[in-house]
C-alpha cells in the first residue's frame, strides 16, 4: 500500500513536474522576443508564440494545424514539402543548426527578411522541429540606408574630386582612404600613403618646407590643417591639391589620428591659371598702348639729352682745335656729355621697366616716391601738350602693397586721359594735378585731376566697359583694366567732377601692415 | 654812320643741357651768346635792340616758341629767327616759316648746320639793319629839306622837266635851278637817279 501509495505519489509528482515543465515552456515560448514555430516532420505547425501571431499576423486557432509553408513564399512554398521529405530521408541537415536569412509571408502576403534558425527536438520519433524567426526588416533598412549613403558620398567625392582619409598614429587600426582618394593620388584601391612618404616624395619641393610647418602646427595642436600645394604622382603627373585636417588627440594628449579630406583643384588652377595669364597679356597689351600714346612725348624726352650731347661733342672738337683750348669748358662739356647719356639711359630704363612683360610682382610701395618715379614719363608727354604736371604729394606716407609697374600703369593712364580731355583747354587751365593722401580708414588715395572738358553723361555710364572709348585711337581698355588692377589689389577707382571743371579719378590702395625688421 | 655793334645770338629753349650746350658751341666758334630759360625771360631782358639772331625752341611750357614769335612780330622785331624743332614738328615749323621765321632744324643737328644758318640768319639780320640805317638817313635828309624844297623834289622825283616845275610852282626857272641844286646837295645824291632811288627807298607803300 505503501508503495502504492508512494508510486501514486511519485506519480503525482512527476505529473506535476511534467505540467509544471509545460507552463516553463509555455512561457518560454511566449517571453521569448524572436517568433517561435514548432512544426512536425511533414510541417504542420504545432506551436505558434506570442511573437509569431504578432510578427505573421496569424491568431493561434487560424495557423496551427496547417502547413508551415503558407509562411513562405515561392519557391520555397512549393519546395519546403520536399525539403522535410528529403530529410526524412537522409537526415542530412541543410538549415537544421545552421540558420539562415530567409523571406518569410506575413497573413496579408506581405513579405519580410527574416533571420531563421531552425532545431530539431531530439529523442522523439517522428522528429519535430522548432523555428526561430527574427524579424530583421529594421536591421537590413538601416543596411540598405547606409550602403546608400556609402554610395551617394562615394558620388558626392567623385563629383567633387574630394578624397577623405583617417591615418592613425602607431596601434594597429587600420588606415583608411576613400576610393576618391584613391584615384586622386593613382594609388590601388586599399592602399594608403604614410605621412612621412607623402611629405617627403609626393610634394612637390617646391611646397614642401611650407607643408611641413603647417602639419607640424597642426600635431602641436595650434591649429587645423588648411593648405594648398602641389603634388608629383608617381606616374609623374602633377596636382595642385587642397588639403584640409584635423589631428584628433587621446586623454594622453598625443595625437591618435588624422582625419582629413584632399581635394583636387587642378583643374580650378589650371583655368584660374589660364586666365590669369589672359589678364596679364591684356594688362601687358593695354600697358603697351598706353606707352605708345605716348611714343611722341617719350622720343622728344629722349632726343633731348641726344641732342644736347651731339652739341656738346662738337663744342669739344672745337674748342680742342683752337691753339690754346680751353680746357676748363671742354672738362664741363664732358661732365655734361656723361650726365646726359645718363639721362636718355634713364628714360630708357624706365621705359623699359614699364613695357617688359613681368611676372606680377607686389612690394611695399611708397606712392609719394612711385609719383616721382612716373614724373619723367609723365612729364614728357604732359609738356608735349604743353600741359604742367604738378605733384602734390602728403608726406609721409605709409607704404601699400602693391606691383609698382602695375600702379604706374594706372596712374600713367589717368594722366594720359587728364591730358586728351585738355587739349583744347586755354593756358591758364592747362595743368594735371597729382595727389596722394592718406585716408582715415588704413587707406591711401591716389587722385588725378584735370581741367578739361569733362565727362558726357553717356560717357559717364560705359566708362569702365572694356572697348568702350572717346578717343580717335583709344584702345577702350585703359580705365577698365585700371579698374581690375586696383580691385585686384583691395582698392577702388571712381570719379567725381573736378571743382570748377574737368574731372578727378581717384583709386584707393589698403595700406600694407606695418613691416617690422630684424625678425 | 652809325656804331658797328657786334652781333649776339640768342637762345631760347626751357632744356638747361640742350640751352647750355648751344651755348658752349657759339661761344666755341667766338660768336658772342646769351640765353634764355623761357619766352618770357627773353621778353624781359633789355636788349636795346642789339642786332643778331634768334634760336627759339618750339616747345617749351608755357609761352611756346610759336608764341613768342608772335609777340616778337607784334613788337616789330626785325631779329631773325631760327626755329629748333624736334621730330614730328614739321606742321608746326611751317607754321613757323609762314610767320616769317628765316630757318628751322631738327634735333639733334650739326654743328656746322646749326652754325651755317645762324651766319644766314645774321648776315640777314645785318642787311636788314643796313638798309633800316639807310632809310633813318634819308630821311633825316628829307627832313632837312625846307617845305619849298620838298616840293620842288616831289616834282623832279614824279619826272617833270625844271620849266614845268617853274610853271606848276608859279616860280622863275632860275629859282627852280637853285632849289633843285639845294636839294641834290642836302640830299648827297650823285645824281638824279640816285635821288629818286633814294626817295623810292623810304616812301616804298610796304614801309
Amino acid at each position: 500500500m505503501a508503495s502504492k501509495h508512494t508510486q501514486a505519489a511519485r506519480g503525482a509528482a512527476a505529473r506535476q513536474a511534467r505540467s509544471r515543465q509545460g507552463l516553463e515552456y509555455r512561457a518560454v515560448l511566449d517571453a521569448a522576443v524572436d517568433a517561435i514555430i514548432v512544426i512536425d516532420h511533414v510541417g504542420t505547425i504545432q506551436e505558434f508564440s506570442q511573437a509569431a501571431q504578432r510578427t505573421f499576423g496569424y491568431a493561434p486557432e487560424e495557423i496551427i494545424g496547417r502547413n508551415v509553408n503558407e509562411l513562405m513564399p515561392e519557391p520555397y512554398r512549393r519546395e519546403h514539402d520536399g525539403y522535410l521529405h528529403r530529410y526524412m530521408g537522409s537526415r542530412d541537415p541543410h538549415i537544421i543548426g545552421i540558420g539562415r536569412e530567409v523571406r518569410a509571408r506575413r497573413k496579408d502576403g506581405s513579405l519580410f527578411p527574416c533571420d531563421l534558425a531552425v532545431g530539431q527536438v531530439r529523442g522523439i520519433e517522428p522528429p519535430r522541429f522548432i523555428g526561430f524567426i527574427r524579424d530583421i526588416t529594421a536591421r537590413k533598412e538601416a543596411e540598405e540606408q547606409l550602403r546608400r549613403s556609402e554610395a551617394e558620398l562615394r558620388l558626392a567625392q567623385e563629383l567633387a574630386n574630394l578624397g577623405n582619409y583617417v591615418m592613425h598614429v602607431g596601434g594597429d587600426t587600420s588606415d583608411y582612404f576613400s576610393p576618391q582618394l584613391h584615384r586622386i593620388l593613382g594609388v590601388q584601391p586599399g592602399e594608403t600613403v604614410a605621412r612621412d612618404e607623402f611629405v617627403g616624395r609626393w610634394v612637390h619641393p617646391s611646397d614642401r618646407k611650407r607643408v611641413v610647418v603647417e602639419f607640424a602646427r597642426m600635431e602641436a595642436g595650434k591649429s587645423a590643417l588648411d593648405i594648398e600645394y602641389q603634388v608629383v604622382l608617381r606616374d609623374g603627373t602633377g596636382k595642385h591639391l587642397h588639403h584640409l585636417s584635423q589631428a584628433v588627440f587621446g586623454p594622453d594628449g598625443r595625437v591618435q589620428k588624422y582625419v582629413g579630406t584632399i581635394h583636387d583643384i587642378t583643374d580650378r588652377r589650371r583655368a584660374e591659371d589660364e586666365a590669369r595669364v589672359l589678364q596679364e597679356r591684356l594688362t601687358h597689351f593695354s600697358r603697351l598702348s598706353t606707352m605708345g600714346e605716348m611714343a611722341a612725348g617719350l622720343a622728344h624726352e629722349i632726343n633731348q639729352p641726344l641732342s644736347a650731347i651731339a652739341t656738346y661733342a662738337q663744342a669739344c672738337q672745337r674748342l680742342l682745335r683752337q691753339p690754346e683750348p680751353a680746357v676748363d669748358d671742354v672738362v664741363a662739356a664732358l661732365e655734361q656729355v656723361n650726365a646726359q647719356a645718363l639721362r636718355a639711359g634713364e628714360v630708357i630704363r624706365r621705359l623699359r621697366n614699364f613695357v617688359k612683360n613681368r611676372e606680377v610682382k607686389r612690394e611695399p610701395v611708397n606712392c609719394a616716391r612711385l609719383l616721382e618715379d612716373l614724373r619723367t614719363l609723365a612729364e614728357t608727354d604732359a609738356r608735349l601738350h604743353n600741359i604742367r604736371l604738378r605733384l602734390d604729394c602728403q608726406e609721409p606716407l605709409p607704404t601699400v602693397y602693391a606691383d609698382p609697374i602695375q600702379l604706374q600703369q594706372v596712374i600713367l593712364n589717368l594722366v594720359r586721359n587728364a591730358i586728351d580731355a585738355m587739349l583744347d583747354a586755354p593756358e591758364d587751365r592747362r595743368e594735371v594735378v597729382l595727389m596722394t593722401r592718406e585716408l582715415a580708414d588704413g587707406e591711401v588715395e591716389v587722385t588725378v585731376a584735370d581741367h578739361g572738358t569733362g565727362l558726357a553723361p553717356e560717357a559717364t555710364e560705359h566708362l569702365f566697359n572694356p572697348f568702350f572709348t572717346t578717343k580717335a585711337s583709344g584702345t577702350g581698355l585703359g580705365l577698365a583694366i585700371s579698374r581690375s588692377i586696383v580691385r585686384a589689389h583691395g582698392g577702388r577707382l571712381w570719379h567725381t567732377p573736378n571743382d570748377d571743371c574737368g574731372v578727378r579719378f581717384h583709386f584707393t590702395l589698403p595700406v600694407s601692415p606695418a613691416v617690422t625688421t630684424g625678425e | 654812320m652809325i656804331k658797328e655793334q657786334k652781333p649776339t645770338v640768342f637762345v631760347v629753349d626751357d632744356d638747361a643741357a640742350v640751352r647750355d650746350s648751344l651755348r658752349l658751341l657759339l661761344k666755341s666758334v667766338g660768336l658772342p651768346v646769351e640765353v634764355f630759360e623761357s619766352g618770357q625771360d627773353f621778353l624781359d631782358a633789355e636788349r636795346d635792340d642789339r642786332p643778331g639772331c634768334l634760336v627759339l625752341d618750339i616747345r617749351m611750357p608755357g609761352m611756346s616758341g610759336l608764341e613768342l614769335q608772335v609777340k616778337l612780330n607784334e613788337r616789330h622785331s626785325i631779329l631773325p629767327i631760327i626755329f629748333i624743332t624736334g621730330h614730328g614738328d614739321v606742321p608746326m615749323a611751317v607754321e613757323a616759316m609762314q610767320a616769317g621765321a628765316v630757318d628751322f632744324i631738327q634735333k639733334p643737328f650739326r654743328d656746322q648746320d646749326l652754325l651755317d644758318r645762324i651766319n644766314q640768319a645774321l648776315e640777314k639780320d645785318a642787311g636788314s639793319r643796313r638798309m633800316l640805317a639807310e632809310r633813318n638817313m634819308i630821311r633825316k635828309r628829307l627832313e632837312s629839306l625846307t617845305p619849298r624844297e620838298r616840293e620842288v623834289l616831289d616834282l623832279v622825283v614824279a619826272g617833270k622837266a625844271n620849266k614845268v616845275i617853274a610853271g606848276d610852282l608859279n616860280l622863275s626857272q632860275r629859282t627852280v635851278e637853285i632849289h633843285r641844286a639845294r636839294v641834290m646837295e642836302k640830299m648827297e645824291a650823285h645824281s638824279l637817279a640816285h635821288l629818286v632811288r633814294m626817295v623810292l627807298e623810304v616812301e616804298r607803300p610796304d614801309e
